[in-house]
């Protein structure tokens, strides 16, 4: 009889020692995988229908006028001179009248015609200076 | 331990942490997260987004979020329904009274004319949902250059 003795020791089990390893490596991975679609973009209330309308002072206003073509004419309240800017410049211009008037309103009236993503291009710069006030119209 | 009468007293408490049920535990979260995983129903239609530096991430409940979409053509879908101008209004008043807190967000191609949105708001307004958001991607500062 030799010393060492060979043994065969084959369970007949399946090995669960690793399972919880495995179930652990798929929770994990269905974890990090798992995408959230959240929700951005650019908040704004609308004015309710049934509501009176307010007389605004003209002081208060500013005007966007957004073209067709994109480019963004802007008009004060008070005066009939029309400035034309572009859609970059508006931050730095709003900040400034914001500044001077924190009552103003930001009106931006967009042409029917234009495409949507100038309006939201001039509501991104309204935005970006800090308007609270912003109303949309249509530029009739 | 010297032995001491009749009995020995041995301890049969383990000193590992049992491990024997954590494939269970594993599983029972891994079955807990897909079973109380919720999906969109909604279908994406195919837009090309807007951009804007100044976009916010909406802090809203899920189920307060009511999408429309208004694809390349201009036609408007909630809820995988193609939805005519004029009954949007009419679309969205019963899904407003039922949750107040209901926000539109409106996800436009970015060519469609305004006058379609401009149309959108109007029927928006008069449905009582006045908190709308303009569903945008954010835009970054080497994009605005460029532009």
């Amino acid at each position: 009889m030799p010393i060492l003795e060979r043994k065969e020791r084959v369970s007949d089990e399946i090995p669960t020692a690793s399972m919880a390893d495995i179930a652990f490596l798929l929770l994990v991975f269905f974890l990090t995988t798992t995408v959230f679609n959240e929700e951005k973009g650019l908040p704004i209330v609308l004015p309710e229908a049934e509501q009176e309308e307010v007389d605004v002072s003209a002081k208060n206003l500013i005007f966007f006028l957004v073209q067709p073509d994109g480019s963004v004419v802007v008009r004060r309240g008070e005066s009939e001179q029309e400035q034309v800017v572009s859609s970059s410049q508006i931050e730095d211009l709003l900040r400034a009248e914001l500044a001077a008037n924190e009552n103003l309103i930001a009106a931006i009236k967009t042409a029917p015609t234009a495409a949507y993503r100038h309006m939201v291009d001039v509501l991104d710069e309204v935005k970006l200076a800090g308007a609270e006030r912003i109303s949309l119209q249509i530029l009739e | 331990m010297a032995k001491r009468g009749g009995f020995s007293r041995k301890s049969s408490a383990s000193e590992e942490i049992p491990s024997s049920s954590m494939a269970d535990i594993a599983f029972l979260l891994l079955i807990f997260f897909m079973v109380s995983t919720v999906f969109r129903k909604e279908r994406d239609q195919p837009i090309e987004w807007v951009t804007a530096e100044a976009t916010e991430k909406i802090d809203e409940k899920r189920k307060n979020i009511l999408h429309l979409w208004v694809d390349p053509e201009g036609q408007v879908f909630i809820n995988d329904q193609l939805v005519p101008y004029e009954s949007i209004a009419g679309v969205v008043r019963p899904l407003y009274s039922e949750n107040r807190n209901l926000v539109v967000a409106v996800r436009g191609d970015r060519d469609v004319p305004y006058s379609q949105i401009n149309a959108i708001t109007e029927q928006l307004k008069q449905s009582g949902a006045v908190r709308v958001t303009f569903a945008t991607r954010v835009e970054q500062r080497v994009q605005r250059a460029r532009r």
